[in-house]
């Protein structure tokens, strides 16, 4: 399997958030995503930073879901990816 | 009816510069801000690269325009009569030397940053710059232009040999366009008199160029 790129793990992480309507922990998250905990936590506050998450705290535990910017980076990851293969950047 | 000096100038080709001008600026705004929010979604690298190249040839052709109005006003045949009379004519034609050049750097550095990891940026900068002060202190447009010259074709040298196991493709001949016609249109704005009679067809070709960019921008951007 090919090593997945930076746009391509933050889409498969929000991917992931999209799925779960009621949120999802830390550990759930981190164990879905097939990645080292030091390259999580590397896109993991990278996508919390820019807004594609927000924390919940539900029953005494944090959740995240995904964000309405977050649903907009989805949308347009198709768009994002063919105009980095047009223009060969 | 406007002042006699100002239609002369219109007359004279000046409006011919401004509408050229015009186009080119709108067209690479076009681009840059079509893009945007592709960059604030993707903090891509590339695609930073790639708008500031099109903002940077806004503000060249801005600067350029100002540049061929000066020369239009004192009716100046080339650069060489800013260093005698006209020392903010000199500094405008830094600050295009400048932003033109880095105009090039940023497209190219936006196709090749991934192989030099950014570190050629810091270059591309101090080249221009360097490029820039040339300006000030060779007043000799000859001088100039071969420096100009000699830097884009090396650079479009290193840009066809780094990615040469691609191979040749549109991006590659339009970029290549773009390159010789943006260097025709620098020998225009430091030497008017040498295509004297082929200006229309260099802006018709330079238009065309960026007109086809921002054309393979909307067809992927689409409605964003």
């Amino acid at each position: 399997m090919a090593k997945r790129g930076r746009l391509e793990i933050i889409r498969d992480l929000l991917l992931i958030l999209r799925e779960n309507h009621f949120g999802i922990k830390f550990t759930p998250l981190l164990r879905k995503t097939n990645l080292s905990s030091a390259r999580f936590s590397e896109y993991f506050e990278e996508i919390k930073s820019k807004d594609f998450i927000e924390e919940k705290i539900m029953e005494d535990q944090k959740r995240y879901f995904i964000t309405d910017k977050g649903q907009r980076f989805l949308e347009k990851y198709q768009t994002i990816s063919d105009f980095i293969s047009e223009f060969e950047l | 009816m406007g002042p006699p000096m100002f239609e002369g100038m219109m007359g004279n080709g000046f409006g011919l510069e401004v509408l050229y001008s015009f186009v080119i600026i709108l067209v690479s705004l076009m681009i840059y801000f079509s893009t945007k929010e592709l960059y604030e979604l993707s903090s891509y690298k590339g695609i930073k690269y790639f708008r500031l190249s099109f903002l940077f040839f806004a503000i060249a052709y801005f600067v350029r325009s100002f540049i061929k109005f000066v020369m239009f006003y004192f009716s100046l045949g080339d650069v060489r009569s800013f260093h005698q009379d006209i020392f903010f004519g000199l500094i405008t034609l830094a600050l295009f030397s400048y932003f033109s050049s880095m105009a090039i750097f940023y497209l190219v550095e936006s196709v090749l940053y991934k192989k030099f990891n950014g570190k050629m940026l810091y270059v591309f900068h101090v080249v221009a710059i360097i490029i820039a002060f040339s300006v000030l202190f060779f007043i000799s447009p000859r001088v100039i232009l071969t420096i100009n010259v000699l830097l884009l074709a090396s650079v479009f040298t290193a840009y066809y040999f780094s990615r040469k196991e691609k191979g040749k493709n549109s991006l590659s001949v339009i970029y290549g366009l773009l390159a010789l016609f943006f260097t025709a249109n620098f020998i225009d704005t430091i030497l008017p008199d040498l295509f004297r009679g082929l200006q229309l067809w260099i802006y018709l070709v330079s238009i065309s160029i960026f007109l086809t960019i921002l054309y393979k921008v909307l067809r992927k951007v689409g409605a964003s």
